[in-house]
């Protein structure tokens, strides 16, 4: 057998390794940054990856959120690990049902914040510039409930400030690995979703929550 | 040799594919989420009783606002030492639901008594009085349709039968116990609050109002007890 039958295949797999390296390079990234919890749920529960390595794919039931539901609140906190070799954004963008009745769950009564952004270790980037929560996100919308003038709970940010694309997060490069998905190569943030239990309308509400990462506004490390 | 070459390298490039699979990036995650709101319907007391024309008697155990109802009225002395017109107990109820409600009764009425002079459920007045809607949070909207005849002391809603002598309430629409020997709807009408928290203050007030007329029943003792349930159908 010719020598030659062996170079190709061995090349093919140099030339593919070789490209694995740009793959691997951590251009942006969003996944799992823990598991999820959830609180005050009366039959509700929250399902997602415990790995920071898995991506992002979470499913939260809220359950009962009828005043039978005794708690004061129903809350719900997603870590989100991101990384980058660059400058980046997060942007997140609500989809779902809307209910026609005004007495019924509305995405005004989602309250939707962001906080707690934290390393996952050793290869995460450490740049003078910061990484900035967007306004109106940067709370924790289970410390902020208020009741407007119609006796209704309100929150300092909802899932409606998010129907259109919105940026919720930038800052500077995150990585400092060259390998994907390590788990101490970018940093977390909590996304936190509330509901407060009232005399809603009757019925079911779904919605979806898509967060997205993409190169960020200038900002140096 | 070139067969272990050939094989390593197959080994490492199925590994790279796996690698790749494993660690590939994404740059969108996802958050589904759902929820439900059931039925809710809720009964407690809307506050202190309202005792008159006693003669003896008083209210034994008290109704607290915002507290499940479980209110206790002696009605004193119902025969003819007493000289008011009726013995009245106003007992406030406060409802609340997110959906249709239907607000029935079920009474029973129980007296010493061996003849028909004495007291039956046909002489315990009973009745709904003016239903409020008010306060922050409240379907001020709402209509409520109220089954009884009101004020059960009001002067349509009894008279002494000329037949008997005997004061009699009416039985066109239920004006007495007498009409609540089985389940009954009292009240009915759509949903109560509108979307806020169940701390809200506010509610559905229900003054519920059962009077005896003193007069010449067989001397004894009387015991009623009218059970209220609220559902969503």
């Amino acid at each position: 057998m010719k020598t030659s039958t062996f170079r190709i295949p061995i090349l093919f797999c140099v030339i593919t390794l070789a490209s694995l390296g740009n793959i691997f390079a951590q251009a942006l990234d969003i996944s799992s940054g823990g598991v999820p919890t959830i609180t005050g749920a009366s039959g509700g529960s929250v399902t997602g990856s415990s790995s920071v390595l898995n991506n992002l794919v979470v499913t939260i039931n809220f359950g009962e959120i009828s005043p039978s539901n005794t708690n004061g609140i129903v809350k719900v906190v997603v870590p989100i690990a991101v990384r980058s070799n660059q400058q980046y954004k997060v942007q997140a963008t609500v989809t779902g049902s809307t209910n026609a009745n005004a007495q019924a769950l509305q995405r005004t009564d989602i309250g939707f914040g962001v906080n707690n952004f934290h390393s996952m270790g050793a290869n995460a980037r450490v740049c003078v510039n910061p990484h900035i929560f967007y306004s109106p996100f940067s709370n924790d919308p289970a410390s902020n409930v208020t009741i407007n003038v119609a006796g209704r709970a309100t929150y300092p940010s909802t899932l409606n400030n998010a129907v259109a694309t919105t940026t919720i997060l930038s800052g500077p490069r995150l990585s400092n690995g060259t390998n994907a998905r390590q788990t101490d190569d970018g940093y977390i943030f909590n996304a936190i979703f509330v509901i407060t239990p009232q005399f809603y309308a009757t019925g079911s509400t779904s919605a979806t929550i898509t967060f997205t990462i993409s190169a960020g506004p200038s900002s140096s490390c | 040799m070139f067969k272990s070459i050939k094989l390593a390298a197959t080994a490492a490039f199925i590994t790279a594919i796996f690698v790749v699979a494993a660690n590939a990036q994404t740059t969108t995650g996802t958050v589904n989420m759902s929820a439900t709101v059931s039925k809710f319907v809720e009964i407690n007391s809307g506050g202190a009783v309202t005792l008159t024309g006693n003669s003896g008697g008083g209210v034994t155990t008290d109704g607290t606002l915002n507290n499940p109802l479980a209110v206790v009225v002696n009605l004193g002395e119902v025969g003819p030492s007493n000289t008011n017109s009726f013995v009245t107990a106003n007992v406030p109820l406060k409802l609340r639901s997110n959906a249709a409600y239907v607000l029935s009764m079920v009474a029973t009425v129980s007296s010493t008594g061996s003849t028909a002079n004495k007291i039956i459920a046909a002489d315990v007045g009973f009745g709904l009085g003016t239903i409020t809607r008010t306060g922050v949070g409240v379907n001020a909207a709402g209509v409520d349709v109220n089954a009884t005849s009101g004020d059960p002391t009001l002067a349509a809603n009894g008279a002494v039968n000329v037949g008997t002598g005997r004061f009699e309430y009416v039985t066109t629409k239920p004006t007495s116990l007498g009409a609540f020997s089985a389940s009954t709807t009292a009240l009915n009408g759509a949903f109560i609050m509108n979307a806020v928290p169940r701390s809200n203050a506010f509610g559905l007030l229900v003054p519920a109002i059962f009077s005896v007329k003193p007069q010449f029943y067989e001397n004894g003792t009387t015991t009623a007890t009218a059970t209220f349930t609220i559902t969503a159908p």
